[in-house]
């Protein structure tokens, strides 16, 4: 199978600072990726270098092509969004600004059906964590991408919402067929959830199935001494 | 009244005002939104020098400050891109020594200088027919640009990642936005002076997200208030005999004062 993302020789540097450091690997059509590694990894340089929001040396090719060639077809969901939330923009408006008619596209009126349709009057700046996270999936999402990539998505989601996120995203990627390429500090979910795992620390530590590549050498690797705090065994899944 | 309405130059006024209290204050929405009230601030008082540079060349002192201003913004746009100062720094730079240009030309030329206190201040009821003409098309062609390019300028000011994955183009939407932002202040220097213009830019706009409940009724209140502000100003400086530049803002301000402590109130019941 061909792979839709292929990354070269990747390397970001800010000034003097090396981001990322001669990164290769490729990802697989409808895969769900966690990109893991502790604060500071290159988790998010990597993202925003796939996306083209950072200069970069090295190749990344996306069906192929140039990502500004295939830019309709992906999805992004920041860390951060960075507008000021007490402006007054409804969560309809916010939608609408990407697409005038969202609920006559299948994803988008699946996923505002799903939940956003009853939030649609509320201003944006009065959503919670999960909902604006909601909110901004569905924003992501109603250009039908074929590449969904999430960066730390779950920050503002409680304990209790983190298991319904991960099976929103596991239903877009079977039901869909969405590629997703996520940035996740939560091991456990990552690990019950996601088909492929990229292990950063500056460098590539360690990529492949996740089953397989996420041991516990290879999180002593990135988290050192604290790894036995990330590794819960939630559910008894994680190494 | 209606014989105040007759005099060609209240006409003038009152056309330049209603006109330009639409643009200002609907460009207003995305200074507030993008926190360019420093950059607004700055543009108006670099315009100075462009004044300047007219009235000692006794080419137009407006269409000068235009040419300079849209100049300067395009500068600010490209140094904030090549240099790794601060963008509030490049302002802050170009903005003070674009005003000591303007002191420094002036001084060159002898004597009182109405023009130019006209300039600082504003005067409304001085526009020439010229001027208007300036004002009027100037204006109706940066609204339609920006009443055809509302989604994207609004997605840009919210965030500058979603606006370019939703495939626009961030730097030249920013670069048109700094140089129809520049080109507005300008024209409302004709009104509200280079000191006060960008009042009328945060005022209204400030004013309206008080009680505004969605994205459409902010537009509407800013643009609403904007008017309202304008007109009520001008009305009043004519029959207080004060400058009418000065009292367009402070009925501004008394108006954000007065919803401001409204709003206040309304919290604290719906608190109870």
């Amino acid at each position: 199978m061909n792979p839709i993302l292929e990354v070269n020789d990747l390397s970001v540097r800010f000034g003097n600072f090396p981001a990322l450091d001669h990164v290769s690997f490729t990802i697989e059509k409808q895969e769900i990726i966690a990109v893991i590694g502790p604060n500071g990894s290159g988790k998010t340089t990597l993202l925003k270098a796939i996306l083209g929001l950072i200069p970069y040396d090295g190749e990344i090719k996306i069906f192929g092509k140039n990502i500004q060639q295939v830019l309709p077809l992906l999805g992004y969901v920041p860390q951060h969004f960075a507008f000021d939330k007490t402006f007054p923009l409804t969560v309809e408006e916010f939608i609408n600004l990407t697409c005038r008619k969202p609920d006559k596209l299948p994803f988008g009126g699946a996923l505002l059906a799903a939940g956003m349709a009853a939030l649609k009057d509320k201003l944006i700046g009065e959503l919670s964590g999960g909902q604006l996270q909601r909110a901004l999936i569905a924003h992501a999402m109603l250009h039908q991408p074929k590449i969904l990539f999430l960066d730390e998505a779950t920050s503002g989601i409680d304990i209790e919402g983190l298991a319904d996120f991960y099976s929103t995203i596991q239903r877009l990627n079977r039901e869909h067929g969405v590629t997703v390429m996520m940035v996740s500090h939560e091991i456990s979910m990552v690990y019950k959830f996601t088909d492929r795992i990229i292990c950063l620390n500056r460098d590539l530590i360690s990529h492949g199935e996740t089953k397989t590549a996420l041991t516990k050498e290879v999180l002593k690797k990135l988290y050192g001494d604290t790894a036995d705090l990330k590794v819960h065994n939630h559910q008894g899944s994680a190494p | 009244m209606i014989e105040l309405l007759q005099l060609p130059f209240m006409q003038r006024a009152l056309i330049a005002g209603v006109v330009l209290g639409v643009l200002l204050a609907y460009l207003g929405i995305f200074v507030t939104l993008r926190r360019m009230a420093f950059f607004s601030d700055g543009i108006a008082h670099a315009a100075l020098a462009g004044a300047a540079i007219g009235l000692l060349t006794r080419f137009s002192p407006l269409l000068s400050a235009l040419i300079f201003s849209m100049f300067l913004a395009g500068l600010i746009y490209w140094l904030e891109k090549k240099s790794s100062l601060s963008s509030d720094s490049i302002i802050g730079i170009l903005f003070t020594s674009g005003m000591a240009l303007g002191i420094i030309l002036i001084s060159l030329r002898r004597g009182y200088q109405p023009e130019l206190i006209g300039y600082l201040f504003g005067n409304i009821l001085a526009i020439r027919r010229q001027d208007l003409i300036l004002i009027v098309v100037l204006s109706l062609l940066i609204m339609a640009f920006i009443l055809s390019q509302k989604r994207k300028l609004t997605l840009l000011a919210l965030d500058r990642e979603m606006a370019y994955m939703a495939g626009i183009n961030p730097d030249f939407y920013q670069l048109l936005l700094y140089i129809m932002l520049a080109a507005a202040l300008v024209l409302g220097i004709r009104v509200l002076g280079i000191i006060l213009v960008s009042a009328i830019l945060i005022i209204p706009v400030s004013t309206a997200r008080l009680s505004s409940r969605s994205f459409k009724s902010l537009v509407l209140w800013t643009v609403l208030i904007s008017e309202g502000v304008m007109i009520g100003g001008l009305l009043l400086s004519y029959y207080l005999n004060l400058p009418s530049g000065a009292v367009i803002v402070l009925t501004g301000s008394t108006i954000f004062a007065l919803a401001f402590g409204a709003s206040g109130l309304r919290r604290r019941r719906q608190k109870k």
